[in-house]
């Protein structure tokens, strides 16, 4: 892989990329296969992530669902290449980002590469507001410190870009409050900092790992409203990792449903919101309480996925199709691949759904193309119901 | 800023008091308390006994040692603390300092002899206030010798009857009225009745008949003194705030017994040198042990790592004094190495070097400058090889610990590269942990340089309080406890308003 | 879904995932928290060394008397006509020797040996018991050197006269006497022992806590010779009609002989003797030398093995108990307890400690005990600090709020609830305070402060170099070597047990 230097192709006249000088058919980030495991130190190595695949388009959201643990953070910071090595190791797979026309693959540059992606093409934002900013330096000298490294200004300039990106989050008064340390800002404006510093060089990608759980609602909402329409003016792409499924329902693009390292469900929020086929996406949605039921106890996700008929609503049941489920054995007539994940296969059901499923006969008959799907709600003539 | 500083000065004076307080009853509590007498005295036989005597009345006029200990306390840090209450002392241009005289003790059991104590004579004749300075002076002078011999007289004279008493009580079977090193417990003394038809008791009669005799001639001097003092023959020292009562003025801290000299001008010679041993040790301590703090951090389980984990705590455990002996012998001592001078700071010639290192006719000569360094290196070497381990483990441990903190992952994202990260982001913030290391790592260094100005012979702080201990020279310990203290707390105070500067989150108020 | 079928079919994985996990793969079974900390510092070498270094130490300490000392193991008569045999060495044991002897002995069979008991149990009841000794044998001894100056209360002193009455038998009803109080001491700590909870049921304690009790008791009572330091056994071999067997090390520590002066390593007394001697000496060269008085160096350094580990042991004990106690009080009750107890930590922390101790071995009496009894009550600050904070944390921590909630009593929510969790930092810092207090004890005698009543080997390090500016190399290396190593063993352990109770450091990786 070429050493790539995204700084030289950028200047400082590109200071707001219309969504029309990406190409929007080209995927913006293509992870193919990846499985990522952690050295526990004795026993076993911890597979946190195994055989994930998925893509982002610009101007697309695609979020990412599951609980704790299934590996979603793993596989944005794995793109960015923050999984800390040892004890973190890429075992297979690629994450292929366009960089101008050009597909690299994140995974195997080197750190000093990698660095001129971070920030600048790449950007990330974290869950915990209250301490990803360090507590010793100003909010100035953090924003500036990513604006004078990617791009080729002044520092005068750099202020400049500094207070434009903090006024587009939203934060009044950027100028003054630019000489502020963390601790006076409130966890909302923190957040908003946040955006701001990841935004201010401009980046083509943004992966917001659960950048609203620490938050209340109503800075919820203002944030994920505030993330969309900066999406929009940039076009951008934007992974979202979330376990709240009405975030989802309200951003997201195209959802991908974790568990256990892997993708049980790939699809647009459509089709996956009205015909969920997985049971442990159908668990999810059937966890949620409804406003309009009374039910003396909720259903439990237990209740779903350990129930057998969910598990033959998946279509071509029939053939052997199984939904994979490591809590279940495997079905008879598995067909594993050696190595990890072998046993387990991310099926397309339908032109805009994916399922992760066994490897049985019926489905190594079939060989199906990865997730891919090129779709945005704004775009779509046809969607159900266009959001606001 | 300005008001932070001031509230935490103000809040060093308790911390000060409660120090001074806790050695203080430590060695009240210790045999002879507070006023026991000196270890050694100068000279034989009589005047012997009469320094002893002298040094007793001292003691006794400064802390009056017939109350109760925490008085005694409330008097020495009285004349210590610069804001002082009651009568002003007067101090000769020399130097020479003159208080108040204090009301004398009553002898002890005057009850089984007279019916009440004798009174003073009056006062003999004083110069007059506006006498000329010099004839008050002189006045003032003989006043006080006179005053002195008959209270040493005095003091000698009670000492030998409460030794009869003693004597006639055992014979007596009050055993338990007598301490085991033979002084009188007068408390229970006074409830006995004396068998006045012992052998013994025509001794008791005739040391009690000297003892109130010399009482009365002392309290008859001390009136002519009262007097004399009273018409001011020097000036008054420190500067009245309400005339009488309260007034400003420098610390007294006494008289060293063993040296015969005020401590403060003791003290005057012996801190620069410890305070110098400590700022040639603490900026040694902070360049070695941080960077490989650092280092170790930033190579978390390779050679370095370990390397210099095992190699400070090795150092670490060292014993100090182990290691200035071996110094001493095998690098100092002429029969092995012979490197380094064995002891001193200074050549013994060192009054009549130069400043800076020469060539003479008679080859190279080290120079003032050059000769105290020489001579600094094993002591130095001694104090600071002990403050790596801790510091340095404290700076890894804080790195390491800022390594797996969210900002530094915010960092990475950024695009920051691997050093910015460790010294930008870590170790900025590391610092807040390695300044509060300073409020452990001072102390022990201060400790530490005691006990080496001792093994090293070099004459500081702590080679004077080593010997006031085995002296009981009780001014210097405390004067010494004092100093040491407050140089310790304003370091400390200094390390805290460090801290404060560095961490944004505190503010001033 | 059948967990037992997973197992099987994932466990030759090389990896496994979070559904592993919870599956019960790839999990090793817990071993508790000092399990765990113990595994780990079983993996370092420097603390295994200072594990052994430290086994080493307390070998000798319990078993110097019978590896050094000038009393002859058998001493043959021959003056008579038949050949009387006596055992010196043993009859001049104290009860103190006897005692560590007997735990010296026992204590590793009792702990290596599995018995039932999990180890870590049968070390915790070795502990008990040792504890359960000292107690019984320290009251004994106090007891009887009241008894001996005359000091004792009343009632007892009368008792005294009324066994001491019948001349017949004159050590009979004194050691009666003794017998009786260490046996009442001796059931007065037993029944003490066995309520304080470390196996789960009291009736389980009651045999353990006899046997030990009967153990000290039965050292203590047999024992009450005066301790004789030697005796002079060469002059009497001299004559030829007398005949001994020697210890490893032939000299008492305290056995001086000014005529013999000091003496290198490797020398022996006879090298020194004039030709007509009276004595017959050991032909054993002095292993490490003698001091400036003749006495042997390695005896000295073997006896004050127990110096070593009773004041590091002692004064950590005494700090840890003052410690916490401060602690927890200001960490629970917070407010103005906080605030007075804290300035009174504050101000002990604004002196230098090791400077305090100084001036406090200066001028408080020479004696091993305040010695031990100072350094403990100088150095219970950090103890304090560390309960202090954990107790912060805890208060308001659910559980413990939750305890409180339920309306358990405070001793309750004090001892079950919150001192287990907080007290682990202190446990490590214990390590690094023995290490202090050997240390300091080591400057202390050094200076000349110290109690010298007994060997030392901070006091043997003193006397390496003289006021004349002589240096004996042999007297500065072993007995400074003997610090160091132990120091540096408590530091190397308290380093391994500090890694492996913070999790802070296991998680951060570069």
């Amino acid at each position: 892989m070429p050493a790539t230097t995204p700084s030289t192709a950028k200047t400082s006249t590109r200071t707001s990329p219309s969504a029309s000088k990406l190409d929007e058919s080209v995927p913006l980030l293509r992870v193919a296969d990846l499985a990522v495991s952690f050295d526990n130190g004795k026993g076993p190595r911890i597979q946190a992530v195994d055989g994930v695949r998925m893509t982002i388009y610009p101007r697309q959201t695609l979020a990412v669902v599951g609980e704790s643990g299934c590996g979603k953070s793993v596989t944005a910071m794995s793109t960015m290449q923050l999984v800390p090595r040892p004890p973190g190791r890429f075992d297979r797979g690629a994450a292929f980002f366009n960089h101008n026309g050009k597909s690299v693959n994140l995974l195997t540059l080197s750190e000093r590469e990698m660095q001129q992606f971070r920030g600048s093409e790449i950007a990330m934002i974290f869950q915990e507001p209250m301490t990803s900013l360090n507590p010793v330096y100003t909010i100035g000298d953090q924003i500036l410190e990513a604006i004078l490294l990617h791009q080729n200004v002044k520092l005068d300039e750099a202020i400049e870009i500094a207070v434009r990106a903090m006024d587009d989050v939203g934060i009044p008064d950027p100028r003054s409050r630019l000489s502020d340390y963390p601790h006076q800002f409130s966890g909302g404006m923190r957040q908003r900092v946040m955006i701001a510093m990841a935004l201010a060089c401009d980046p083509v990608l943004l992966l917001a790992d659960e950048p609203t759980t620490a938050l209340d609602v109503t800075i919820q909402a203002q944030i994920l409203e505030l993330l969309r329409k900066l999406q929009n003016d940039r076009g951008m792409g934007m992974m979202l990792i979330t376990h709240d499924l009405g975030v989802v329902a309200e951003n997201a693009d195209v959802v991908c449903v974790m568990y256990a390292g892997r993708v049980v469900e790939y699809g647009t929020v459509f089709e996956v919101f009205k015909h969920p086929l997985h049971p442990y996406t159908r668990g999810l949605f059937a966890s949620i309480p409804k406003m309009h039921e009374h039910r003396r106890r909720l259903v439990t996700i237990n209740q779903i996925v350990d129930n057998l008929d969910e598990f033959k609503k998946l279509p071509g049941a029939s053939d052997g199709v199984r939904p994979w489920w490591p809590w279940h054995d495997p079905p008879k007539d598995i067909r594993p691949k050696p190595g990890p994940a072998g046993d387990y296969y991310l099926q397309e059901v339908s032109k805009d759904h994916w399922v992760g499923v066994w490897r049985t006969a019926a489905v190594s008959d079939h060989e199906s193309p990865p997730p891919d799907l090129d779709y945005r709600i704004a775009d779509d003539p046809d969607a159900p119901s266009k959001k606001k | 800023m300005g008001t932070y500083l001031l509230r935490r000065l103000f809040l060093l004076i308790p911390t000060v008091i409660g120090m001074t307080f806790l050695i203080f009853m430590l060695i009240a509590s210790s045999k002879g308390g507070i006023g026991a007498a000196l270890a050694f005295s100068s000279g034989a036989g009589q005047a012997k006994g009469e320094s002893a005597a002298l040094q007793r009345a001292r003691l006794e006029d400064r802390y009056g040692l017939d109350s109760n200990v925490v008085v005694q306390y409330g008097r020495w840090i009285g004349r210590v603390s610069p804001v002082k209450f009651g009568t002003r002392d007067q101090v000769s241009p020399a130097g020479e300092r003159f208080r108040e005289p204090r009301s004398m003790k009553d002898p002890p059991l005057w009850e089984w002899f007279v019916g009440a104590l004798p009174e003073a004579d009056a006062p003999q004749e004083v110069p007059a206030k506006d006498a000329e300075d010099e004839v008050k002076q002189d006045a003032y002078r003989q006043a006080s010798n006179d005053f002195a011999a008959a209270r040493v007289d005095h003091v000698r004279a009670r000492t030998e009857f409460e030794l009869a008493v003693g004597n006639l009580l055992r014979e007596t079977g009050h055993k338990d009225a007598v301490e085991s090193d033979g002084t009188v417990n007068l408390g229970l003394a006074k409830r006995i009745e004396p068998d006045k038809s012992h052998a013994m008791w025509s001794d008791v009669e005739q040391k009690a008949q000297l003892m109130l005799d010399t009482y009365k001639k002392t309290i008859s001097n001390k009136a002519t003194l009262d007097a004399s003092f009273a018409t001011k023959p020097f000036p008054e020292a420190g500067i009245p705030i309400i005339p009488g009562v309260i007034s400003v003025g420098a610390p007294d801290l006494g008289m060293s017994f063993s040296r015969s000299v005020p401590v403060i001008s003791l003290i005057k010679d012996a801190l620069p040198i410890t305070l110098l041993l400590n700022l040639v040790a603490f900026p040694i301590i902070y360049l070695i042990a941080v960077p490989s703090g650092i280092l170790a951090a930033t190579h978390r389980g390779s050679w370095i790592d370990v390397a210099s984990g095992s190699l400070f705590v090795a150092l670490w455990s060292i014993p100090v004094v182990w290691a200035g002996v071996l110094a001493i012998g095998f690098l100092a001592n002429d029969k092995y190495l012979g490197l380094f001078p064995v002891s001193g700071l200074h050549d013994n010639d060192a009054a009549n070097f130069l400043m800076l290192p020469s060539w003479g006719k008679d080859g190279f000569k080290m120079g003032y400058a050059l000769d105290t360094l020489w001579h600094l290196c094993l002591p130095v070497a001694c104090i600071v090889y002990g403050g790596f381990a801790i510091l340095s483990k404290q700076t890894r441990a804080a790195m390491l610990e800022n390594f797996t903190m969210d900002y530094v992952r915010t960092a990475k994202a950024k695009g920051v590269d691997g050093g910015s990260i460790v010294m930008r982001h870590v170790f900025r913030n590391s610092l807040l942990p390695i300044i509060t290391m300073f409020v452990t790592v001072f102390p022990a260094t201060l400790a530490g340089s005691v006990v080496i100005e001792r093994i090293f012979s070099i004459p500081g702080m702590g080679s004077m309080i080593i010997d006031a201990i085995f002296l009981r020279d009780t001014e210097i310990l405390l004067s010494n406890s004092l100093i040491i203290g407050i140089v310790n707390v304003v370091a400390l105070l200094l390390a805290d308003i460090l801290y404060a500067m560095a961490d944004p989150r505190i503010t001033y108020k | 879904m059948d967990p037992t079928q997973s197992t099987t079919r994932t466990q030759t994985l090389e990896s496994v995932t979070g559904v592993h996990l919870m599956q019960g793969i790839g999990h090793k079974p817990a071993k508790g928290f000092w399990g765990e900390a113990w595994s780990q510092v079983v993996r370092r070498p420097g603390a295994m060394l200072g594990l052994a270094w430290i086994s080493v130490i307390s070998f000798f300490a319990c078993f110097a008397p019978v590896i050094a000392s000038g009393h002859p193991i058998v001493w043959r008569d021959k003056t008579g006509a038949e050949t009387v045999t006596s055992y010196p060495l043993f009859e001049y044991l104290t009860a103190v020797d006897l005692l560590l002897i007997v735990f010296g002995i026992v204590g590793p069979l009792w702990v290596l040996i599995p018995l039932g008991a999990s180890r870590g149990k049968r070390l915790g009841m070795l502990i008990a018991a040792g504890f359960q000794a000292a107690v019984i044998a320290s009251l004994a001894m106090y007891l009887q050197s009241r008894i001996t100056h005359g000091t004792a209360p009343g009632w007892v002193l009368d008792m005294w006269l009324n066994v001491k009455a019948p001349k017949e038998n004159p050590n009979g009803p004194r050691d009666l006497l003794i017998l009786l109080s260490s046996l009442s001491i001796a059931g007065a700590v037993s029944l003490l022992w066995i309520f304080i909870p470390f196996t789960k049921h009291w009736w389980t304690r009651v045999p353990f806590v006899l046997l030990v009790g009967a153990v000290s008791f039965a050292c203590i009572s047999a024992k009450w010779t005066p301790k004789l330091e030697s005796w002079p056994y060469h002059k009497f071999e001299a004559s030829g009609k007398f005949e001994g067997t020697y210890t490893l090390v032939p000299w008492s520590p305290l056995q001086g002989d000014t005529a013999f002066n000091r003496k290198a390593p490797g020398e022996s007394p006879a090298s020194m003797l004039p030709e007509d001697r009276v004595y017959k000496t050991v032909d054993r060269p002095y292993v490490l030398g003698t001091d400036a008085d003749g006495r042997d160096v390695l005896s000295q350094m073997l006896h004050a093995c127990r110096l070593s580990i009773s004041i590091g042991l002692v004064s950590t004990s005494i700090a840890v108990v003052i410690g916490v106690t401060i602690g927890a009080l200001m960490g629970y009750f917070g407010g103005w307890v906080d605030m007075v107890l804290y300035r009174v930590v504050e101000i002990f922390m604004s002196f230098p400690v090791l400077l305090l101790l100084i001036i406090a071995a200066g001028v408080l009496p020479r004696n091993t005990y305040v010695m031990m009894a100072i350094i403990g009550c100088f150095s219970w600050m950090t103890a304090a600090r560390f309960i202090r904070a954990e107790f912060f944390k805890l208060r308001d921590q659910d559980f413990v709020q939750s305890a409180r909630a339920v309306g358990l009593p405070l001793r309750s929510v004090l001892f079950k609830h919150m001192l287990p969790n907080g007290i682990t930092p202190v446990l490590v810092d214990a390590s690094f305070l023995i290490a202090a207090a050997i240390n300091i004890e080591a400057i202390i005698s050094y200076l000349g402060l110290g109690p010298g009543d007994r060997p030392s080997w901070g006091h043997l390090l003193s006397a390496a170099t003289g006021q004349t500016g002589e240096f004996i190399w042999w007297l500065a290396t072993f007995p400074g070597l003997a610090i160091f190593l132990t120091v540096l063993s408590y530091n190397l352990i308290g380093e391994a047990l500090r890694d492996a109770i913070d999790p802070k450091l296991k998680k951060a990786r570069v």
